[in-house]
């Protein structure tokens, strides 16, 4: 491998440039002011214009590098395609709300609000270049990124002791993942003589059926996805971990972070590795039907509404990679892939609003909130609880919202692969799981709730950012599930090219 | 234009209801609304042609063209009494439900509005998964309505309510997908229409339940059965009936549980019309059942709403055996019997809401002599009854004796056990109103703190449409059965083979071809099978 390269490359790789650029002012103004906590509404905007700028050259780059052109960067190592585009835009996006939601919340607003801009646009970047990244070891630089900078930022919370656990356990956990991902990575490395996925895909036939080391690699790195995409039985840090950390950054996870390892884990699978083996092609069904019973049955006993959610986001990860499977199984795989994607975008503006309408309802940095909680919310609060049953209903994939279309277009991509079982198991999947997503629906509008926290309301009139957030996400639910076709097609064709 | 105004024109409502600043002139508001939409709707009425099966005022738009996907709608004999009916018991449920929901007004006339327009969207969407939209739309602001403003139980009530249903259509939503592929398969282009999926030629092998014409007739039926509900999926119903408020009960009672036989008649007899067939003995058997066994179980109800909620589940159970007999006499007399069921039933609920408003109590022994307290009441109640168990002269008598004749032609031990039920459907409702009107005056009605009122003239202005149509539509049952005369036929005569046309003036550019490929109804895909 040669270390050349040229302008060409740094202009490629702009986006990531103006994060990390982005990233430093507010903790450079910090230092200047003699480590004196600069204005944090000041910070939130210097980053949100770092995270502005990166989409736009995103956009940029990639427009200006149309498929016949040389997409890739660096020798190989990243790649500007439409995958990289999509779920670019989407994390970036993603931090850019939990950004909002992190300077209106107790457990993150105050000091160190700057280091925590630093790290949630590093923590971008890492999602940037795991996106993007066409070789493992660069793709495990871009997950190593992002996650040490999420571990810092939940261990910051100045929640005292889950947050500090759930950072402990979330570290322990995911150094573990990181492990298995880079000793499966050895594997093929020792077999193909290369970490290139391109020249790994190149290799797949021929090693597949005759080496077993070459295998044994393969299932390591995917066990390695699994564990970052919280799919049964590497979940168990989920549940934890989300409810522990701040809502805000849980949000980030459960989004931005969860959409970019799914990416990721999209382009390792497009190696085929799947259909070379049946085992492990059905083990990997087996795995998605497993994913989907555990989150949906787990989140049906809980009173925690983030570990609710986290089960729910557990049993959503089963559903993508239903999707995940139909597209490595199918000879084009841009439609898969796209059901895939289009998902994700769906998933995450719904999860998103979902962990901001909790976020709301946290006083202090130690509220938990649980159902019961959102007793008489709607009647405080109509616009928010309103928007809380648009998100809910969305992730039980009730029409016209934008998780109905998803949950269609997936199983559609499942049931053209032949994969009808696993439609089967995702349709009633979803079945159940609307009795949970129901249950905060019930407190809110058929419950009355205490009058004690007048407190709430007046918190609530200052959170004009977490408001907007949440109105827009919710505005696009519906939105983006009626007009899913548009989105659909342009994310189809985004792929189509690569 | 119109039918896209008569579907969306409640959730422009709904937005207006929302805007609306002054919570006391709410009521007023939405009953204009309601009677406007009402209005329009009888403007399809006019332009409705009687003459032709074909598909009418069709408008037809890409939606999600990457999977066939379009906006589609139009309206055909089988579809045109059931928006009818929808719009016409709105205003009636806005105007019954004046005290009774006191508060949260704004939220309730919002819900009703998203209701109807879920409501009228499913009888006109003739696509499928526009059709399921529609579908599962409706079941949320039902949801609120039980949960928000039902009885005591009513959280149980609603979630039950909802996931039942919900468990019923996903599999349908299955089936489409497959019906989808399908079409690709055959065509080389997918289509979500309705129109295209008649025009599939799905192989069906009887005596085989995993072929594919099979299962997908039984995705598609369960579905609907859940929602009509037939014989062993019906136990949502008794308590999605008690617990919800009145106008909840009177909306999913007459136009909700149309949903399901409205599906059976427009989607599966005509998509599976081999399988249908074959399993309509199965049908025609649990559609007997539930007639003796909702006639049964609502005899030994004491409560009122309760045996009204079990005598649904009697009644729809002679509009499945009517479908499931496959002739003519049974279906027209099922579209009938939907029709009579929306207005008797409604009207009960209506009834039993009213006294439940005076006296808070639905104990059928805790009344008695009522009659000579409230004689308006009585009069009403007495012509519904009548209506409820089929007397000659009133529109039930109709309905029923059209099924029972169909299913004596379809199968005579069938008929012969469904003719019972009529017996047994009188033995209830006479026996309860034998026990609330006559006899000795009950507790509540001697109660003399509280002397029981008579109709209001709101309560009477609720009613007096419904008795006049009970009326109509027994003595004069042409006026109804005219428009759905040509459809029935068309469906009865080409079953085997059923394609829908479109009418030629209102063809857009698009469907041409199908509307040319529909005019040969017998082309050569029917010959090879």
């Amino acid at each position: 491998m040669t270390l050349e390269f040229g302008l060409s490359d740094v202009l490629k790789a702009s986006p990531m440039i103006a994060l990390f650029l982005f990233s430093l002012i507010p903790i450079t103004l910090k230092v200047l002011r003699g480590n004196k906590e600069p204005n944090n509404t000041a910070s939130l905007i210097q980053g949100l214009i770092g995270l502005l700028l990166a989409a736009i050259l995103l956009v940029l780059v990639s427009s200006l590098v149309p498929p016949p052109a040389d997409q890739t960067v660096f020798a190989r190592a990243l790649v500007l395609d439409g995958l990289t585009l999509s779920v670019g835009l989407l994390c970036i996006l993603g931090a850019g709300a939990a950004l909002v939601l992190m300077h209106d919340h107790p457990a993150t607003s105050g000091d160190q609000f700057a280091e925590l801009v630093f790290l949630a646009l590093n923590a971008t970047l890492g999602m940037l270049i795991l996106t993007s990244a066409l070789d493992l070891l660069v793709l495990f630089i871009g997950l190593e990124t992002m996650s040490l900078s999420l571990y810092l930022m939940i261990g910051m919370s100045h929640e005292q002791k889950l947050a500090k656990e759930s950072a402990f356990k979330y570290f322990v956990l995911g150094s573990f993942a990181s492990g298995i991902f880079l000793y499966g990575l050895s594997f093929l490395f020792g077999t193909v003589g290369s970490t290139s996925l391109s020249e790994i895909i190149m290799k797949t036939p021929e090693l597949i059926g005759a080496s077993r080391l070459f295998l044994m690699g393969l299932v390591l790195v995917v066990i390695g996805f699994c564990f970052k995409v919280s799919i049964v039985p590497f979940h168990a840090w989920t549940p934890d971990v989300y409810q522990g950390a701040p809502t805000p950054h849980t949000s980030l996870m459960a989004t931005a972070v969860k959409a970019v390892s799914f990416a990721a884990f999209l382009r390792v699978l497009a190696t085929k590795g799947l259909i070379g083996s049946p085992n492990l092609f059905e083990i990997m069904q087996w795995l998605a039907v497993l994913t989907m019973i555990v989150g949906n049955v787990a989140a049906l006993i809980q009173t925690n509404m983030k570990r609710m959610l986290a089960y729910s986001s557990v049993a959503h990860s089963g559903y993508l990679l239903v999707g995940l499977i139909a597209s490595g199984s199918a000879d084009d795989m841009s439609f898969g892939a796209s059901t895939v994607v289009f998902y994700l975008m769906g998933y995450s503006l719904m999860t998103m609003g979902a962990f901001a309408v909790i976020g709301l309802l946290e006083k202090t940095e130690n509220t938990q909130v649980s159902v019961d909680n959102f007793a008489g919310f709607a009647k405080k609060h109509p616009v928010m609880g309103f928007c809380l049953t648009l998100f809910l209903l969305s992730l039980a994939g009730i029409p016209p919202t934008v998780g109905f279309f998803g949950k269609f277009y997936l199983f559609s991509a499942a049931v053209s692969q032949g994969l009808l079982w696993l439609a089967l198991w995702g349709v009633l999947n979803s079945v159940l799981s609307v009795y949970y997503y129901l249950r905060p629906i019930v407190s809110m509008y058929m419950m009355e709730g205490a009058d004690s926290d007048d407190g709430a309301i007046q918190s609530l009139s200052k959170m004009w950012g977490s408001r907007l957030v949440i109105g827009t996400l919710a505005f696009l639910t519906v939105f983006l599930g009626i007009f899913s076709g548009t989105l659909y097609d342009f994310v189809e064709r985004l792929l189509g090219v690569s | 234009m119109l039918l896209s105004a008569i579907v969306f024109l409640p959730i422009f409502f709904a937005l207006l209801i929302l805007a609306w600043p002054s919570s006391k002139s709410l009521r007023h508001l939405a009953l204009g609304l309601a009677l406007v939409e009402f209005v329009v709707s009888l403007i399809v009425l006019t332009k409705f042609d009687s003459t032709t099966p074909a598909l009418q005022l069709v408008e037809q738009r890409e939606w999600i063209p990457r999977f066939g996907i379009t906006y589609f709608l139009g309206i055909d004999g089988i579809s045109l009494w059931l928006v009818l009916l929808t719009t016409f018991l709105t205003p009636l449920v806005l105007l019954g439900a004046w005290n009774s929901i006191e508060n949260k007004v704004k939220g309730f006339l919002i819900s009703m509005f998203v209701l109807e327009t879920a409501m009228l969207g499913t009888f006109l969407a003739m696509d499928s998964i526009l059709f399921y939209l529609f579908w599962e739309l409706s079941l949320v602001p039902m949801y609120f309505l039980v949960g928000i403003w039902g009885g005591a139980r009513r959280i149980y009530a609603t979630i039950k309510f909802f996931i039942y249903t919900m468990a019923g259509s996903v599999l349908m939503l299955l089936a489409m997908i497959y019906m989808m592929l399908l079409t690709q398969e055959a065509t080389g282009k997918m289509s979500a229409s309705l129109l295209d999926f008649y025009q599939l030629n799905i192989p069906f092998i009887g005596g085989q339940f995993f072929s594919l014409q099979t299962l997908l007739f039984f995705a598609f039926a369960i579905a609907f059965a859940i929602k009509v509900p037939m014989f062993p999926f019906h136990t949502w119903l008794p308590d999605a009936h008690v617990e919800a408020p009145t106008p909840g009960s009177v909306i999913l009672a007459g136009v909700m549980l149309k949903m399901g036989t409205y599906g059976m008649l427009r989607w599966v007899i005509p998509l599976f019309p081999e399988a249908s067939e074959h399993f309509a003995w199965l049908f025609m058997l649990l559609a007997v059942i539930g007639i003796i066994y909702g006639a049964l179980v609502a005899m030994v109800q004491p409560d009122v709403k309760k045996l009204v909620a079990y005598s649904s589940v009697s009644h729809m159970g002679y509009v499945v055996l009517g479908l499931f007999s496959l002739n003519q006499m049974g279906f027209t007399g099922a579209m009938y019997q939907m029709l009579n069921h929306g207005i008797s039933t409604g009207a009960l609920f209506f009834l039993v809401g009213m006294i439940y408003e005076r006296t808070h109590s639905r104990e059928i022994s805790k009344y008695g002599g009522l009659a000579s307290a409230m004689p308006l009441f009585t009069i009403a109640f007495f012509i519904i009854t009548l209506s409820s168990i089929a007397v000659p002269l009133t529109n039930g008598f109709v309905g029923e004796f059209l099924i029972l004749i169909g299913s004596f032609t379809a199968d005579p031990v069938f008929g012969t056990v469904a003719i019972s039920g009529v017996l047994l459907g009188a033995v209830y409702m006479l026996w309860m109103f034998k026990k609330v009107f006559f006899g000795s005056a009950g507790e509540l009605v001697s109660d003399t703190k509280h002397p029981l009122q008579d109709l209001n003239m709101r309560e009477i202005a609720v009613l007096a449409p419904l008795i006049v149509l009970v009326f109509w539509m027994g003595i004069y049952p042409k006026t109804f059965l005219n428009p759905m005369r040509s459809s029935m036929e068309y469906l009865v005569a080409n079953r085997g083979n059923y394609l829908l046309s479109i009418q030629s003036d209102a063809v857009l550019g698009k469907s041409k071809e199908v509307a040319a490929l529909v005019s040969v109804p017998m082309s050569n895909e029917g010959e090879q099978k």
